[in-house]
């Protein structure tokens, strides 16, 4: 009966083409607008690492040194806080670090072109903490050193994807040693640093030591806040200089307690000593609870999404009018088969064959319209650039969208057609 | 075969109640060939849908082929139409882009049957009306008598107890009207059961018994001998109740 | 006309004239809340920001070579760059600078005068006033006015490393937060003292006009390293040939530079609000698409319902009616289920702004916008009706007589 009801639906669409081909374009572009909205907003609200995004916690403290705080408590710390945090033996690993870009270049290379590269610099918690994918070689083990580990971008660029531990790079002047070369890898949204609009750049190109990045003096790229003046970063150490935000992974709640209970006794010792005007408020956050609370979802994308449902539902009340004019043509061949023997149940199914055939030819092209206007939107909305990709459990969604859109077209007119009195249709 | 008492059919819109069928009784057997009369709008149509089970009835029994259609579910109702009904209509309803083949094959579908046992059958039907070479054609490329076997073949191809024929020839000339005469008058005498409607006299008479519908209900019962034998015709009337309209 | 007997006719084919009215409301207010947003991000990019917008050219770079951290090195190089630059036709004056106004980040300070700190506890403002370093060029470069005073000068810029207050330059309404109609000249503030006061520019959009605060320092050769960008004033009609010309002039000085973008001050408004145009740009291909496929299912609606009519309307033809009747009954019902469209759209469009409100910011609908976009309505499905409704005013009354 399955392939009787396939060889009818396939006559059915040939019968009347343009017809089906108006049902099929119009399902297909609102259910692969929606799609490709729901990617862009599953992008910025997805957990980016889901296997532990509930035992790390982004630090925030209240040291803020006058009673005119930036915000109670602040994402970044000082050097002090932030070696306060990394001396700790509580979090099973912690990253301390800051945002800066560095041009690069292969030291051996008798080209002089050098690669604007995003930096991070920081302590060598990271790589475990982020579970970082090393390529080859691994992180480097102190916070100090000329040594460097490079993402598998820049990798690719200046020395064509090869195994480059052990080379050297020139780095504003200085040269450093590559320990390690990191697989592609894409964090959408880029948690450890969602401040300061970065939530979707991709992840660095070069991660440096530190105490190395200081002490050349690398600047800072991102928020930094101060209440005194500075010369450079290398001057930051023992001043109200505010630049580094902290990352610590706590396995379970007693960790995080003791952890807490840490952060606070330490600000109690500051404010003993006077050195802490604002209330104690140190707050620890997961992955999940800090991105929320960043709002780094662009309300942008989401008006727009809410529109393209706006518009599946215009395309669907289409098709439904479209295919009540193409059942009610149908009558005829309904009435004769109810008049041979076809129950309500058969022609009932037919009809579902037909829409569910329908809906997957629909569900293909709209995953291709999709990927389309995720292309498309880049050009209206350049920032989206890192985040406009579609993941496999979106292409599922399509499909299983464009289906329950072809059905649900298909409801009203299928019920129509099984009230057709059958006498009256076959004179 | 087909049993019917005091069957009545009422189309009720929002005035008017309209007795399409009147206290209906009609008793067929297995094997005779019935031929319906009566003038336009009598209930003639509703009798075939009624007695199709195309359409429901408002009061009274109808057994078909010992099965109560009382209460039965739309499933069940179509499965007896597929089973024990073929239909033959005034203008053959062939689908106009399926092949002689796939037309006859259609009430097939609706059964277990596979795909050896469907070929089989379509083609014993075809031989039956005399079109097994023109499996394969369209029905356009058919006239309007061979149209209509292959109507009738579609309507064999279950191997249905009972034949309900409307106005079989209405749309055929004088010579396509005998072929399929002919046509029906053999499966008759083969044992097939068949009721037809029809406005033409000599039709009527040719078969053994005759049914007049005038306003719902049987109003002449005549049965004829075959027309080459003297004309003596033996008339009852049965008269139904009389019934009041709304 | 009959309206009543449309009416009912309507009423007769519920579902489909329901499942017609809802897209026509749907595209109703689709069609206002785009045009809505379209007309917001071009107001935005054709605010006044107080820059004249035609002659400024920024062009922003940054050093690849470790060299550079050598100050005095960068220093001269950049000396060099704008002694080129000044020498292109066309250019009037060239200054640089560590960021530019159109901007919401950057480096911001808190400013009080010191016989008023507490200003910036009560003006949350003050304590994010943009912290401009330049030098005395910018005032020529960026076609800055005064309002008091005098731009900075060489003299402003002290010895490096030197711990003596600054002189500064402030916007208008930094002044007026401070010392309100006072003058300002003379007077001290934590970071220096005030020689000069700029009328209003634009320094942040998102920020209300009274609020832009920003005060200019001669200290970017000192913190060379924050320069980033070069601000050039050009005559009009030799922009384009200039900005051909400025990457190959300062790599010619030293080619160890990355130059980001070359641009105009419009650009630079423009690109500010890229995200609100690409949005309004987004919102309008959606209803170009809504309204072609309302289109269809007009066109559909009305040819499914004439074929369903046929033997009627031959025998309204047989009657006595003429091809202009029937194509005036069949546009007159096709009116009237837009009017109901438009009717109920008209509350769609409301629910739609006010829920759009919640994630983005955009203007009321207003009646002007609304009257178009029914107007747009009718007539785009006045055309997809069109030869529908001619084809019925042509079915012969002979129709009327067939029974086939």
């Amino acid at each position: 009966m399955l392939s009787y009801n396939l060889k009818l639906a396939m006559h059915s669409f040939k019968r009347a083409p343009s017809l089906y081909f108006l049902v099929l374009l119009t399902l297909s572009v609102g259910v692969g607008l929606l799609c490709a909205n729901l990617a862009l907003v599953s992008s910025m609200a997805g957990d980016p690492i889901p296997e532990k995004s509930g035992q790390l916690f982004h630090v925030s403290m209240n040291t803020w040194p006058n009673d005119q705080p930036q915000s109670e408590p602040f994402h970044i710390l000082r050097y002090r806080e932030a070696m306060k945090i990394s001396e700790s033996d509580i979090p099973k690993h912690s990253a301390v670090f800051y945002a800066s870009g560095v041009y690069a270049r292969d030291s051996e290379s008798e080209s002089l072109k050098r690669f604007d590269s995003s930096v991070r610099a920081t302590t060598p918690g990271f790589f475990p903490l982020t579970k970082a994918p090393f390529a080859y070689g691994n992180g480097f083990a102190k916070s100090s050193g000329m040594e460097v580990v490079i993402g598998a971008a820049l990798n690719q660029k200046i020395f064509a994807g090869a195994n480059s531990v052990g080379k050297t790079l020139e780095l504003d002047g200085e040269l450093l040693t590559i320990t390690g070369v990191l697989k592609p890898w894409s964090l959408r949204p880029l948690f450890y640093h969602a401040t300061e609009g970065r939530a979707f750049n991709l992840t660095d190109d070069i991660y440096v030591p530190l105490e190395t990045a200081i002490d050349l003096g690398w600047s800072i790229h991102a928020r930094t806040s101060t209440t005194v003046s500075y010369k450079g970063v290398q001057f930051t150490r023992d001043r109200d200089v505010f630049y580094l935000q902290a990352w610590v992974e706590l396995e379970d709640k007693t960790k995080q307690e003791a952890f807490q209970n840490y952060l606070d006794n330490y600000s109690q010792t500051l404010k003993d000593a006077g050195e802490h005007p604002l209330d104690i408020l140190n707050e620890l956050r997961d992955v999940n609870t800090w991105l929320s609370e960043l709002k780094i979802v662009d309300q942008k994308v989401l008006a727009f999404t809410l529109a393209s449902v706006l518009f599946l539902c215009v395309c669907v009340f289409n098709a439904s009018s479209l295919l009540l004019s193409r059942f009610h043509s149908a009558k005829f061949e309904v009435g004769l088969r109810r008049a041979i023997g076809a129950s309500n149940k058969n022609i009932l199914i037919q009809g579902f064959t037909e829409s569910v055939l329908l809906g997957l030819v629909a569900g293909v092209v709209s995953l291709l319209l999709s990927w389309l206007f995720l292309k498309l939107s880049i050009t209206f909305l350049p920032d989206l650039a890192n985040i406009a990709v579609l993941d496999p459990k979106l292409l599922l969604l399509g499909m299983l969208l464009a289906l329950v859109t072809s059905v649900s077209s298909a409801l009203y007119p299928l019920y129509r057609a099984n009230r057709f009195t059958i006498s009256a249709e076959l004179k | 075969m087909l049993i019917m008492n005091n069957v009545s059919r009422i189309y009720r819109n929002d005035t008017i109640k309209t007795h399409a069928l009147r206290d209906f009784s009609l008793h067929v057997n297995a094997g005779e060939f019935v031929a319906v009369t009566g003038p336009s709008g009598s209930g003639k149509s509703t009798f075939l849908n009624v007695a199709g089970l195309l359409d429901t009835f408002d009061q009274g029994e109808y057994t078909l082929d010992g099965v109560n259609v009382h209460g039965l579910k739309d499933d069940d109702l179509s499965r007896l139409r597929n089973e024990k009904i073929g239909f033959i209509f005034q203008s053959y309803n062939l689908i106009p882009d399926y092949s002689v083949f796939d037309n006859v094959d259609m009430p097939l579908r609706y059964r277990n049957f596979n795909a050896a046992q469907r070929k089989r059958r379509v083609e014993q039907s075809l031989e039956k009306v005399g079109l097994a070479s023109r499996a394969n054609y369209l029905p356009s490329q058919l006239s309007g008598g061979q149209q209509q076997r292959v109507a009738i073949a579609r309507a064999l191809a279950g191997e249905p107890k009972i034949l309900l024929a409307d106005e079989p020839t209405g749309n055929l000339d004088s010579l396509m009207a005998r072929q399929v005469m002919e046509l029906l008058h053999k499966l008759n005498q083969e044992g097939t059961t068949i009721i037809m409607v029809t406005h033409d006299p000599d039709q009527a008479r040719e078969v053994n018994r005759n049914i007049q519908i005038i306003d719902g209900q049987i109003s002449d019962f005549k049965i004829y001998a075959p027309l080459q034998s003297s004309q003596v015709s033996q008339t009852e009337t049965v008269k139904g109740k009389e019934s009041v309209d709304a | 006309m009959n309206i009543k007997a449309l009416f009912k006719s309507l009423l007769l084919r519920k579902f489909t004239t329901g499942l017609l009215i809802l897209q026509l409301a749907i595209t109703l207010g689709l069609l206002v809340n785009s045009s809505i947003l379209a007309f917001d991000a071009k107001g935005k990019i054709s605010q006044i920001t107080g820059l004249d917008n035609d002659n400024i050219l920024f062009m922003s770079t940054q050093p690849t070579s470790g060299s550079y951290r050598d100050l005095d090195y960068y220093r001269s190089i950049v000396t060099q760059d704008i002694e080129k630059l000044n020498q292109l036709f066309g250019v009037n004056s060239v200054s640089i600078t560590n960021q530019l106004p159109i901007a919401t980040q950057g480096m911001s300070t808190n400013i009080h005068d010191l016989d008023n700190p507490d200003q910036d506890r009560t003006d949350k403002y003050l304590q994010n006033v943009q912290y401009i370093l330049t030098q005395e060029n910018l005032a020529d470069a960026m076609g800055l006015t005064l309002a008091e005073g005098r731009f900075l000068n060489k003299a402003d810029q002290f010895d490096f490393g030197s711990e003596q207050k600054r002189n500064i330059v402030v916007t208008e309404s930094l002044k007026r937060a401070l010392y309100g109609d006072e003058s300002a000249i003379g007077q001290e503030t934590n970071i220096g003292f005030i020689v000069g006061v700029i009328k209003g520019i634009t320094l942040d959009p998102t920020l209300p006009s009274d609020k832009q605060y920003g005060v200019f320092v001669n200290t970017v050769m000192e913190y060379i390293f924050t320069g980033r960008f070069y601000v050039l004033n050009v005559e009009p009609q030799q922009m384009a040939n200039v900005r051909s010309l400025v990457s190959e002039t300062i790599l010619a000085v030293q080619a160890e530079r990355d130059i980001f973008r070359v641009f105009t001050m419009q650009e630079h408004l423009h690109r500010f609000y890229r995200d609100d145009t690409g949005l309004a740009d987004l919102f309008l291909l959606l209803c170009g698409l809504m309204l072609f496929i309302t289109a269809i299912s007009s066109y559909a609606y009305s040819q499914f319902h004439i074929s369903r009519q046929q033997k009627f309307i031959g025998i309204r033809r047989a009657l006595g009616a003429r091809k202009k009747d029937i194509l005036f009954y069949v546009l007159t019902e096709n009116w009237l289920v837009y009017s109901f469209g438009c009717l109920l759209g008209l509350v769609v469009t409301i629910g739609f702004n006010i829920l759009l409100s919640q994630y983005i910011s955009l203007s009321k609908p207003d009646i002007a916008l609304f009257l178009l976009a029914i107007g747009v309505i009718f007539m785009s499905g006045t055309v997809a009706t069109w030869f529908p409704a001619v084809r019925t005013s042509n079915i012969p009354p002979v129709i009327a007589t067939r029974t086939v």
